[in-house]
């Protein structure tokens, strides 16, 4: 099956916002933004960058014809600061000119006074003073109070995941076209065209009808271009509707880095409760997320945390507090797991603590403790056609595992230098958008008269392949070849209120709606058809482009057949609609069947880290994940070793670090370090487990962000081999496990975990 | 502030008045070539990776640099390629291309190109082909989608499908053209290359502050713009002061070899044969290829990889003014304060010397950063001990990232000479070089940890050099 966008990527064929042809008159604009990370603007003079030879205009709030708000959960955002500047680089005004060269002379000549107010950095300092974006979530299951009394090991403490930067390679960007009659046609980076054009709406007060955005596909997304490449669209857009021109806004990857925001660190308190077989009983945690200034979209991902917090045990009784900490940093935004990653990361901390503690390998207490068909999570929903077991077992025996433990434990005996460490990191993640309203998509398929095809849904291309997935489910209603169909791109004129394409939800949302749409289209051809050759309607099937009967090809091509089909004035063109069915939650209990199914999958991995220095390559990867019915393999796993790399990275090298000003330290590719190709594991082995998933489109498992979350057995697999080092300390859990925390833990006291390390059991081997 | 400049961008004759402190890949992209994209702007992510190449000995030889960091004024009289300059007409995909279509090696696309360019460059450029050596030819391109490993895979289909290709003919370039892995206009580019005058293109542009520039690398980083109003004089393609050469028991280093260059030569191979395991440690493939010796010193980074690797061999310093008057310094004086050294304005580095040391001799070089690879160390520390009789008769060690400058340290040489080794005398060398350092705390780490690096770097040099004497096993605090 051929994926035609990737023939154009291999070519530098494809085509990003940067590459595309400009109209002569196009204006470029720069942002400026704030130097401080919280107070007040006392004056900001612009007289000196506006002065300068080719600088069209410097627009700031004042400018705004509609409203200065693009707050989507909560309307806590400005697009440009008023009066007061909350993280640092937080946009101030936007420098338009004849080039970006003079755009960013000008702004460097912007001069500011800001009396500075204190600044919050820090998840818990923030709760301490009450800074919260809304008020803490609760969700509870069972009677976590009433079981603490039957657990013979109550292990509590406290842990923390860094953030991360998306990184994907095209940073922000928007091209805002004025077109006749005051509308605007917004060419945007974003994963969420509707989302574009609501902010840009709001910004100049002008109806959603007037604003058509048009997305032609992504260098990469991550989550990062879910809610917030608006503000950048919304911006080129002010530019254009004031100076009437076309405007260009690229983010250089300097600005994107400083004025983004991240995946949510979080720091976070546990107790977890189990019995002396390491039968977990109960769970209590808090999860203090680090929001950044404004909410964004920090109260859906911390919903997803409260989900996500078992991971794929079954823990009776569970009660998990999320707060929303409001700090001086650029709002923390959906990344690729949108909160599961954190939440997960929290119950495997903890049951690692469990496994020092009783001196049972962590594997067993996980192993134990997972999901059985019809195990109800702490939220309601039962689980079904659960692949938890199924997973872990077959990659037991796939990877034969424990034979590779031994290796491992004899090759820790006989060396000094270099020691290796494993994990095993199982997964359980739900699919669907847990605001139940957006899990909703539409397509339109148009056959033109030639026979050739177009296709489009409210999927946004970002390299996940959405396209190609769609261009197959097509392509198999209608029984053409790929090469009859074509993607155009997605377009707010053609597909209205579309939900971004996030929560890995975009090929099931739209691949449904596609289908739903071809399927209309084969009921008309096929009767068409038979009134054609005179043939029962049931007999009639499309097969490589020509009409069968009873499965035999007949004399009527494909072409043949559209056309005639047309010349009977029957519409060759289909929209559709999907909305999934069977899910609903409840927010005042916070009870519900939130999602459509889980995806499930156990990942093993190993690691050997140089004790000497404290750096370490992961060697093996090994997988055996719940991907239903592929429709394409060569895709998914590119998604699935995608992912967990990205989860690796997340877990080691990606340290994103802010000082106490707010100002981001890690702010260029030089200081922000994503996994490169020497970080690749040589032994990536992801398999399919290979069941159908019974409710999903033609059998198949969302699959973008699952397998990210394998990634943090990363993490306790560096861990253990430290461990091989130090046998018996305890250390304290906080990612990214750097080289830096990874020397610091073979060779200094600073990190030990004081009240575990007295607590735990020396491995006697 | 233009200068015209002359040379073939695909296939196309290009002769046009430039700012030459302008970066090619806008010059690229400016020109409608989309092909080439702008990931980071530092040389950090490869989207911007172009072919250049050049006549070197009647034969055109090809490298990947990071178009996004070298100024025009460096492609005078040389072949830049891009992606678009790779493509066979029509749809057809060149053998590289197939291979990443194959193993779904290309996601959201943007990285791609960049990663097909630096592929391409390894097969212009090997001698033979190697799984291994094709993917270090892509250590400076990064992506954020497929972590990778499907496109060492589709590496691999190349380097197993076509081992023998290189051997078979003395004309690579018709070869890698019969197989489509290069369009067939290449097959000219020697004989084009050959009618553009070298000699012709003014080195120097006139504007408000002097800078020299070689590989661009690292100024182009930091300072594009003022780069664009700067008096600049181009010291890359002077060919006075490229050279590597043995002299009087010294070896000399013209300030514009690269550091490809200079870690592939056959004369630092032969007096540092461990060079060649520490070679991709440097930067990136793109960026070995354009950073020159004479840039990386004079940067004075506090953390530059050639400059501890000099430093630590007790290198000197040779300036030369306007009026060509020289002027010698040791590194260990060069350095006086963050990013300051003892050059004036007017004066360029010409090239370096070192003595060779005498046997037995031991060296080492050793470097931690956060990422193994294409990253800058949080420290680094290069050492280099002669013996006589087991006793240190001579000894250098340069430790970086521990000051606000590259760290020569003097107490602990004082230290070492004329001891014997043991232990105890190491594990109190090392102690003296932790009070020797002074980090600060940053991105690569806080105070403490570069404290405690160091000290381990130092270990490690004695347990690589020195096994018979001292184990990990000693070097324990706890």
């Amino acid at each position: 099956m051929k994926n035609y966008d990737i023939i154009n990527h291999v070519r530098g064929e494809s085509q990003f916002i940067d590459d595309l042809n400009v109209p002569q008159g196009t204006l470029f604009a720069t942002v400026y933004g704030s130097p401080s990370a919280h107070g007040k603007i006392l004056n900001l003079d612009l007289s000196e960058a506006r002065a300068i030879k080719g600088v069209k205009d410097i627009i700031t709030y004042v400018d705004i014809p509609g409203q200065n708000q693009i707050g989507g959960i909560i309307k806590d955002e400005e697009l440009l600061a008023e009066h007061e500047v909350h993280f640092m680089q937080m946009p101030i005004a936007l420098v338009v000119a004849e080039s970006e060269f003079i755009a960013r002379e000008a702004a460097r000549k912007i001069k500011i006074e800001i009396e500075q107010y204190e600044v919050i950095t820090e998840p818990r300092e923030a709760f301490a003073k009450n800074k919260l974006i809304a008020p803490p979530r609760v969700f509870e299951g069972g009677n976590v109070d009433a079981a603490w009394a039957q657990c013979d090991y109550i292990i509590e403490g406290d842990c923390d995941s860094g953030g991360q930067e998306h990184l994907y390679l095209e940073t922000q960007g928007a091209f805002a076209i004025p077109l006749e009659g005051g509308t605007f046609k917004v060419i945007s980076s974003t994963q969420g065209p509707t989302a574009v054009q609501r902010v840009a709406s709001n910004v100049l007060g002008i109806p959603m009808n007037k604003i058509e955005v048009e997305v032609l596909r992504l260098g990469g997304g991550f989550g990062g271009k879910e809610d917030q490449a608006s503000p950048w669209a919304g911006m080129a857009a002010l530019c254009a509707y004031k100076l009437k021109r076309p405007v260009k806004l690229i983010l250089p990857r300097h600005d994107d880095m400083r004025m983004t925001g991240k995946r949510h660190p979080y720091s976070s308190d546990y107790k977890l409760g189990l019995k002396a077989d390491g039968t977990i009983l109960a769970l209590e945690a808090t999860y203090f997320q680090n929001s950044g200034a404004s909410a964004d979209l920090s109260p859906a991902v911390l919903d997803r945390t409260l989900f996500h917090a078992a991971n794929a045990y079954h823990i009776p009784n569970v009660r998990v507090t999320g707060v929303m900490c409001k700090t001086n940093l650029p709002s923390n935004t959906a990344f690729r797991g949108f909160g599961g990653p954190q939440g997960k990361f929290v119950i495997e901390a903890a049951i690692f603590k469990a496994s020092e503690v009783m001196g049972m390998p962590a594997y067993e207490i996980q192993k134990k403790n997972l999901l059985k068909e019809n195990d109800e999570f702490h939220f309601g929903q039962k689980a079904k056609h659960c692949r938890a077991r199924l997973s872990w077992e077959k990659m037991e025996e796939e990877f034969k595992v424990y034979d590779r433990i031994s290796a491992i434990e004899k090759y820790n005996s006989e060396n000094d230098l270099m020691k290796k460490g494993y994990a095993f990191m199982p997964i359980c993640f739900g699919i669907s958008f847990t605001n139940t309203l957006m899990n909703q998509a539409s397509a339109l398929v148009n056959i033109y008269t030639d026979g050739s095809v177009t296709f489009t849904t409210a999927a946004v291309e970002m390299g996940q392949g959405v396209n190609a997935k769609i261009k197959e489910i097509i392509s198999r209603m209608l029984g053409i070849s790929h090469d009859s169909i074509k993607t155009e791109p997605t377009n707010t004129s053609r597909n209205a209120n579309t939900s971004p394409t996030a929560a890995s939800s975009g090929a099931d949302l739209n691949g449904n709606a596609a289908k739903i749409a071809s399927s209309i289209l084969r009921d008309r051809l096929l009767r068409s058809a038979a009134e054609e050759l005179k043939l029962p309607l049931y007999e009639i099937s499309i097969k490589d482009e020509v009409v069968c009967h009873k499965g035999e090809p007949t004399e009527l091509k494909w072409h043949e057949l559209i056309l005639r089909t047309y010349n009977k004035r029957i519409s060759l063109q289909a929209q559709a609609f999907y909305a999934t069915p069977n899910i609903f939650f409840d927010r005042v209990t916070n009870k519900g069947d939130a999602f459509f199914y889980h995806v499930y999958g156990t990942a093993y991995i190993e690691v050997t880290v140089d004790c000497l220095k404290g750096t370490y390559q992961f060697n093996a990867v090994k997988v055996m994940h719940d991907f239903g019915e592929s429709l394409n393999e060569v895709i998914d796993r590119g998604q699935a070793e995608g992912a967990i790399i990205q989860g690796l990275g997340w877990m080691t090298l990606e340290e994103v670090i802010y000082n106490k000003d707010g100002r981001l330290l890690s702010d260029l590719l030089s200081t922000y370090k994503v996994p490169d190709i020497h970080f690749a594991p040589e032994d990536m082995d992801v398999r399919f487990l290979g069941l159908p998933n019974p409710v999903g489109i033609m059998g198949t498992k969302a699959i973008g962000e699952p397998p990210l979350m394998y990634g943090i057995g990363g993490y306790f697999a560096i861990m253990n081999a430290v461990k091989a080092f130090r046998p018996g300390a305890s250390f304290k859990i906080s990612s990214p496990y750097t080289a830096e925390k990874v020397l610091m833990n073979l060779y200094s006291n600073v990190n030990i975990d004081e009240k575990i390390s007295s607590l735990s059991v020396t491995e006697e081997k | 502030m233009t200068r015209n400049i002359k040379f073939i961008l695909n296939n196309e004759f290009i002769n046009a008045d430039v700012n030459p402190a302008g970066v090619i890949l806008d010059f690229i992209r400016d020109n409608q070539l989309t092909g080439t994209k702008e990931g980071c702007k530092e040389g950090d992510c490869g989207a911007c990776t172009v072919l250049i190449g050049e006549l070197k000995n009647d034969e055109v030889v090809y490298k990947s640099i990071n178009s996004c960091l070298f100024p025009l004024g460096n492609v005078h009289g040389k072949h830049v390629v891009t992606i678009e300059g790779i493509n066979q007409s029509g749809k057809e995909l060149t053998p590289i291309q197939q291979a990443f279509v194959e193993e779904g090696a290309s996601q959201c696309g943007f990285c791609t190109p960049g990663f097909i360019i630096s592929l391409t460059g390894y097969l212009l450029s090997a001698e033979s082909l190697d799984a291994k050596d094709a993917l270090y030819s892509m250590d400076g391109n990064i992506c954020r989608c497929t972590g990778h490993n499907s496109i060492i895979r589709a590496a691999e289909r190349i380097t197993s499908k076509f081992n023998k290709l290189t051997g078979q003919s003395e004309n690579k370039i018709q070869v890698l053209a019969d197989y489509g892995f290069v369009p067939d206009y290449f097959l000219h580019i020697k004989e084009r290359l050959s009618k553009i005058d070298k000699a012709e293109f003014h080195r120097e542009v006139n504007g408000d502050s002097t800078y020299f520039v070689s590989g661009g690398s690292d100024l182009f980083v930091q300072i594009p713009d003022v780069m664009m109003k700067s008096t600049i004089k181009f010291l890359y393609d002077n060919p006075e002061i490229k050279f590597i050469r043995e002299e009087n028991g010294h070896i000399l280093i013209g300030s514009t070899s690269t550091v490809n260059e200079v870690l592939n030569s056959k004369i630092m191979l032969t007096y540092f044969p461990s060079l060649f395991n520490f070679i991709e440690l440097f930067g990136s493939l793109p960026i070995r290829n354009s950073a020159t010796i004479g840039g990386n010193l004079n940067n004075a980074s506090p953390i530059g990889d050639m400059t501890s690797f000099f430093l630590g061999l007790n290198s000197t310093i040779v300036l030369a003014d306007r009026d060509d008057n020289l002027r010698e310094i040791p590194m260990r004086d060069y350095y006086l304060s963050y990013k300051k050294t003892a050059r004036n304005g007017d004066e360029y580095m010409k090239y370096l010397y070192f003595k060779i040391p005498t046997k037995p001799y031991y060296f080492n070089f050793e470097k931690v950063s956060k990422r193994t690879y294409l990253d800058i160390a949080s420290v680094n520390s290069t050492i280099l001990i002669e013996t006589s009789d087991d006793i240190i008769s001579d000894v250098h060690i340069s430790a970086g990232g521990v000051s606000a400058i590259p760290l020569y340290l003097r107490k602990t040489r004082d230290f070492l000479l004329n001891k014997t080794l043991s232990v105890d005398l190491i594990k109190d060398a090392v102690e003296m070089a932790g009070n020797e350092a002074a980090p600060i705390s940053d991105a690569r780490g806080a105070a403490d940890y570069k404290k405690l690096l160091l000290k381990r770097l130092l270990f490690s040099h004695f347990i690589k050099l020195f096994p018979e004497i001292i184990s990990i096993k000693d070097t324990v605090i706890d």
